[in-house]
Formats: structure tokens, sequence, C-alpha cells
């Protein structure tokens, strides 16, 4: 109804009325004063004054504890082990082969298959694309998913970062560190795949930004933590997903392939220390403050990564944002996406104790509660998580 | 900056704020999708107009340093600015010299030859080309202590470091940004390995002879010149013939560049199109090449003046209604009326004025800068086009 009368409204103020709708929309989503408190100023910094967006350099002011410990415990064997294979598994950004030419329009060679988003809706709203078209606007979508991975990886590589500063595991910031290099080599070869292969690089997603805005801005590591360790990799590893599923360019299934062990390790890092954590040493009632805040992250994720760079690359004064909603929402590429980031987010959470029967109730209504017996990280190497992508691919 | 956000951080973060929140939510200008990279011409190289500025279009004064006779047609002038501050440029970028030559005032593209440890001193290498007065003028009657004016540097053919290979190709003075390249990528942290496959007609037309001989022997092993004469000295062990389609394909059969290798090719027209042709045959991606063209003034297009016609130029949703004079450029009325237009090379060879013509039709010199897709799309370059009629351009920012 609302969609039909600001379709009478001039494009430009369509625009303008629809996105201050999509700010109240989620300050009204986000209802209790708790969550309203931790995500509020992020979502005004990331929607509302679009600070990912300025052309200038973001400056966050952390506020964690460095912990030291002289006396070097090593009590989590769990995580040494993690240690020993992440330095078994370190690779080199520029081992890929990057000597393969990347034609984004090459029809052979498609970076996404035709049969990721549904043409056929945006024919019913009047716009016929040709072949051509058709495959400049996927490679326009690839591209956006791939610049929201590097910046995604960005804000991991500063988490990383704190977070191996903030633990109190010894043994979890060998571990750490290790992370950190990853994070830095994922930024190298997806900026250089962005920018020696596709020629142009999207703006930051505001709503990721308000993500890694609200990481960034708390000071208690084990959110830092539960922000970048459980809701961000569980996102890369839906969206790396998805796209190693669904491309046939060569370079970048080789550069997924790598980057998808690296984040295997990470889930399960973040895993086994926040289960500690979470269960062993908060209150009932901080522990229910990160059960809400769990959720409302991934309400965010599921509704809100609407490529609206692109729409306003492409689409700006030609179609209604609400329609480009449907059209991103009934893309069978991003139900994949939702269906396999939601696969491996949703049992992790169970697993560190983010699950009570009270918050089911909410997962159940957003209907993710489906995924809620799958196999948490800690069950599942990086090898076995490539082999579950192949076989469904 | 210390380590804590000061309060004027926090001032000019609020004001940044403040005006991104008005431009898209209040005026409708949703910030730009895409990255601003940084290969792409320097937003510094981009002199912002408006009505502040007197006359924009004339550029600013660069004292004449010292000249240098590099051959009997080819002259270095090592220029400064008067106020000793250092002329920026990325390696590969040109300037435009305006320079009045009997009471006419022209405009030409020179690239800048010289390495940054030479700041705060840059150099322009220029070739007399045949009938060409601005050239013809410079290389007779430049004399040290006389003052030029320039604008820019603009263009994006340019080197910002990363890859492994550099390969050069050159046409006599094609030379001038390639130089520049290769001392910047042989003076870098991590130098590339570097190539520069460079045609002539004889030794003597060589443009920086002693200067290659001399960088080959300090990096030998890292840069190698390959000399290609159509008119070799005897005895000559260097390669003979033009650089054609068939000597390039020699040349890189003995260098045997790798899969990564980074192209840069700047010379005659005819050069560039058999190198182009060539490096098609081979597969190398369009990603992995990077083409200067300079056009002779002399092969321009002028298109026919026509009455004054007026104009509307929007830029961040302010227009400016403007008339613009018989034979005047959509820039120069734009720039006269006070109209924000950005621009650097104003001579059609950098695209900074690149604008989206919304009403009416204009004429453009030709060639110019602009791809058949920005063509498409409807860009003109208001630096080097004349409304036919009236017309209605928009300027991004």
């Amino acid at each position: 109804m609302l969609d039909r009368i600001a379709d009478l409204l001039p494009s430009r103020v369509q625009r303008q009325v629809d996105q201050f709708r999509e700010v109240f929309e989620l300050a009204a989503e986000l209802r209790s004063p708790q969550i309203l408190r931790s995500l509020g100023p992020s979502g005004a910094r990331g929607l509302l004054l679009q600070r990912g967006k300025q052309g200038v350099p973001t400056h966050f002011q952390s506020r964690h504890r460095a912990h030291f410990d002289w006396s070097y415990p090593a009590d989590q064997p769990e995580m040494q082990d993690l240690y020993r294979r992440a330095k078994h598994g370190q690779w080199n950004g520029e081992d890929l082969p990057w000597h393969i030419d990347v034609d984004p329009l090459n029809p052979e060679v498609p970076l996404l298959p035709e049969s990721f988003v549904d043409f056929s809706y945006l024919e019913e709203q009047g716009i016929r694309l040709d072949a051509l078209e058709r495959r400049k606007l996927l490679h326009s979508l690839a591209t956006w998913m791939l610049s929201q991975f590097l910046h995604g990886e960005q804000g991991a590589l500063m988490a990383s970062a704190q977070v191996t500063e903030a633990v109190q595991f010894f043994d979890g910031k060998y571990y750490g560190a290790t992370q950190v290099v990853d994070e830095a080599r994922h930024v190298e070869v997806f900026h250089r795949y962005l920018d020696d292969k596709c020629d142009r690089v999207y703006q930051i997603n505001d709503n990721l930004f308000v993500i890694i805005d609200a990481l960034m801005e708390d000071s208690r590591w084990d959110m830092k933590f539960l922000g970048m360790q459980i809701m961000v990799e569980g996102l890369a590893l839906g969206a790396f997903g998805t796209l190693y599923r669904m491309t046939s360019e060569p370079l970048l299934r080789a550069l997924l392939r790598n980057v998808i062990q690296d984040e295997a390790r990470h889930v399960h890092y973040g895993v086994i220390a926040l289960r500690e954590h979470i269960t062993k040493e908060l209150s009932e009632a901080e522990r229910r403050e990160r059960e809400a805040w769990a959720f409302h992250v991934s309400m965010l994720m599921r509704n809100r990564f609407m490529a609206y760079e692109v729409y306003d690359e492409w689409f700006d004064g030609i179609l209604p944002r609400h329609k480009w909603r449907a059209f991103v929402q009934r893309a069978p590429g991003m139900e994949i996406f939702r269906r396999t980031m939601f696969s491996r987010l949703v049992p992790n959470l169970r697993e560190i104790g983010l699950m009570s029967e009270e918050i089911q109730k909410s997962y159940a209504r957003i209907g993710l509660m489906q995924y809620f017996d799958g196999r948490a990280a800690p069950d599942l190497s990086g090898d076995e998580l490539l082999a579950d992508l192949d076989h469904a691919a | 900056m210390g380590d804590r956000l000061t309060l004027s951080d926090r001032w000019t973060a609020a004001r940044r704020d403040a005006s991104m929140f008005v431009r898209t939510y209040l005026q409708g200008r949703p910030p730009a999708p895409l990255v601003r990279r940084r290969r792409r011409p320097t937003p510094l190289a981009v002199v912002r107009g408006g009505a502040d500025q007197a006359a924009p279009l004339d550029g600013r004064p660069l004292l004449i340093d010292e000249v240098v006779r590099e051959t009997p047609d080819a002259v270095s002038l090592w220029l400064r600015s008067p106020d000793g501050a250092e002329v920026a440029f990325v390696p590969g970028q040109f300037l435009t010299l305006v320079v009045t030559v009997d009471g006419q005032t022209l405009r030409r593209a020179y690239s800048v030859s010289s390495h940054r440890a030479h700041a705060p001193r840059v150099r322009l290498t220029i070739k007399a080309v045949h009938g060409g007065r601005v050239s013809g003028h410079l290389n007779r009657a430049a004399a040290a202590g006389a003052t030029v004016r320039a604008l820019g540097p603009s263009g994006d053919f340019t080197w910002d470091g990363g890859r492994e290979e550099l390969v050069l190709i050159g046409g006599g003075s094609g030379i001038t940004p390639l130089m520049a390249i290769a001392l910047a990528a042989l003076r870098s942290e991590v130098p590339p390995r570097v190539t520069l496959i460079y045609g002539n007609r004889g030794l003597d037309d060589v443009i920086f002879r002693e200067e290659l001989a001399g960088l080959a022997a300090a990096h030998r092993g890292r840069f190698e010149v390959r000399h290609v004469l159509e008119a070799p000295p005897v005895p000559w062990d260097g390669a003979e013939g033009r650089l054609d389609a068939a000597q390039l394909e020699d040349q890189l059969e003995a260098i045997a560049p790798t899969d990564d290798a980074l192209f840069y090719v700047c010379g005659p027209e005819p050069m560039m199109a058999a190198v182009r042709a060539h490096l098609d045959t081979r597969g190398v991606a369009v990603g992995r090449r990077r083409e200067e063209r300079f056009s002779q003034p002399a092969e321009r297009e002028a298109p026919p003046p026509t009455g004054p016609q007026p104009a509307r130029v929007t830029r961040g949703g302010v227009t400016e209604e403007v008339v613009v004079s018989a034979g005047e450029t959509l820039l120069a009325a734009g720039l006269r009326a006070g109209a924000r237009m950005p621009f650097s090379c104003t001579m059609g060879g950098c695209g900074a004025c690149k604008c989206r013509l919304v009403e009416g039709e204009v004429t453009m010199e030709e060639p110019n800068c602009l791809s058949p897709e920005e063509r498409a799309d409807g860009f003109v370059l208001a630096c080097v086009a004349r409304p036919c009629g009236p017309v209605a351009v928009e300027v991004d920012g």
C-alpha cells in the first residue's frame, strides 16, 4: 500500500522517502533499549550519515583493553591445535594464477550465471535487457559482492588485531596473530582481483558499515569477537560459498577456495573462545544481551544487503527502489546466499550458547530454525566445507 | 594526529556528515556508487574552476630554469614553480602548455619526462613536429629565465607501483611519458623488470640516448633498452626497420614477457595501431595495456563556429544559465559565468571535464579521449565541446 502511494511521487522524492523509511524501519526493529543503545549510533552513522561513502578515511575510537599475561599459560589445547593448523595452512596470494585473463563480459566464462537473478521480473516492470546488458548487470552484481567482501575483510583485519590484544587466552593470541595475517592476505587478493581484473570497486554497503562500526566502537572484546568471528565471518562464508558455487571463472574459484579454508578456521576459533566465555563467565543478563544482539544482526544480514550501490548505477530514476528490493530478494542466487549463510551461522550460535528457548521463538518467526540442527564449526573442516559446496554445485 | 580523535577532528567529521545528509536526503543526490580509484587522474591535478579565479583556463606560470638540446629537433625544458612549490605529478602524466604564438593562444600537451627526485624541477621534452607552431616556437625560442603557462598535470597513462614486469613501447617523442615511468619504476622500492622497445628513424633522433644507456648500465639485469632504427648507422648491432607488427613480434619473442607484464604504448598512430593489433593476436588483455595518444593539432577537426547559444550547466543541484559565444567552448563559457566546472588539460586529452549532455547537441574537436561507451552514454568533454543550439549539461560531484 505504502509502496503504491510512493510510486505516485516524482522519482527523486520517491527515493528520498524510501531511504528515510528504511532508517525508520531499522529503528523500529531494534525494539529493546539495550539493542538500540548498542546498534543505534552505528545505524545513524552508517545509514543516515553514510560515513563509509564520504570519500575520506574513517576514524574509529577504539576502547578495548589489551590483556597481557606474564605467566604464558598453555591451557587451551584446541586453540593450540588451530594455531598449528593455521601455520601449515598459510599461502601466498601471489601464487594464485593471476596470469589468467578475466574478461567479465565473456559469455563462455561468466562471473555469475544468468540464473543468479530473475530477469523475467525486470521484464514485468518494463525493463528489457539485451544479452550484453544482462552480462554487464551480472558483472556489476558480482563486482559489488566482491567489493563488499573486500570491505568486510578490512573490518576483519582491524577487528582480529584488536581481539588478539584483548583476548585472555594466551593460546588464542598465538592463533589470533595468524588470523591477522590471513585477513591482510584476503584484503590483498580481493583488492588485486577487483583492481586488475574487474577494473572497479564499489563503495561499502551502508549496512555492512553499521556492523563494522558497531564492532569497532564496542569496548567489550567478546562483542567484537561475536560480531566478527561469528556474524561477519558467517556472512562471509555464506557469500564466499555462494560465489564459489556459482562462478565459472577459474581465478576467482581458486582465490575463494583458499579464502574459504582460512575462514573455516576463523569461525572455529570464534566458537571455541566464545563457548568458554559465554557459558562460564557471563551473567544471565549479559548472555541475554548478546543473544538479542546476535539476533538483530542476523536480521540485518538477512534483510538488508540489497545492492543499492548497483541500483544507483543502473536503475536510479528508472525503477522504484522497492521494486529493486523485490528483484534482489527473489533472485535465486540470493536465496542460496541466505541458505548457505544461516546453515553455518545458526548452529554456531547454538554451540556458543546464544540460542536459548526464548530466542528460538524469534528465529522461528523469521524462518531460521530449520538450520538449528546443522553442524557447528568445530565439527566441520575447511575441506568438508568445500566438499559440501562442490557437491551442491 | 594524536591517538585520540580531537575536537577539531570531530568538528570536521560533523560538517562532512551534515553535508552528506543534506545531499542525500534533502537534495536527492546520493554518493557515487563506485570508489574513486587512485590510478585515475589525481584529484590534485584537477583544477576546480570558479568565479574566484580570474582566468583559470590560462593556467599558472612556470619558470624555464634550463634548456637542454636533446636532438637536432628536440629540446628539454626544465621548469619550476616561481613559488618554489613542487609540481606534483604521477609518472606518465602530462602538462598542457598555454603558449601565445603570433598573437594566438595555443594549447599543447607535453608529458613530464623527469623523476620526483628532480623536484622542484620538472622536465618537458618537446620535439619539433612538421608544421607544428608551438613545438617549432619552443624549439627555436625557449630560453632560460622566460615564463610559460601550464595546466595540469593530467592523464591516466600512469604507473602507480606494483607489477613485476613493465614493457614500454615507444616511438619518437612518445618516449617522454615512458621515461618518467621507467625512472619511477627503477627507483621504486621493489623495482619491476623494465624493457623499453624504442623506435626511431636514425641514431641522431634518439631522445635521451645517453641517459637511457646510463640507466641500463646502472640497472643491469633489470632494465633493458632495445632500439629499433629505420636508418641505422653502420655498423649497428640493434634492430633495423620500422616498429611494426613483425618487428614487435621479434622483439617480444626475444624478451619473453611474463603473463603478468603491463604494456605501456606511446608513439605515432601507425605504430600504435600495429602494437594494438599485435597485442590482440598475443591475447594480451585490455586490462594489461595502457595507451597514450597525442593527436597532432593539424589533424584535429575544428567544428565550424555557430552563433551565441544559451546553455544550462547543473552541478550539485545548482544550475547556471550561460551564454556561449560563437566559437567558445562550453567550459570557457561556464567558467566565465562562475559555474563550478572541473577541468585539467583543456584540450580533450584527460577527461576531467567530462559531463553529461542532457539536452541539445554539441560538436567536439576530434579525436579526443572519450571512449565509445562514454559517448553512447551521452558524455561530452566541456573543454572541446561547442553547442550547435541551446544545450543543458550535468556535471558530476
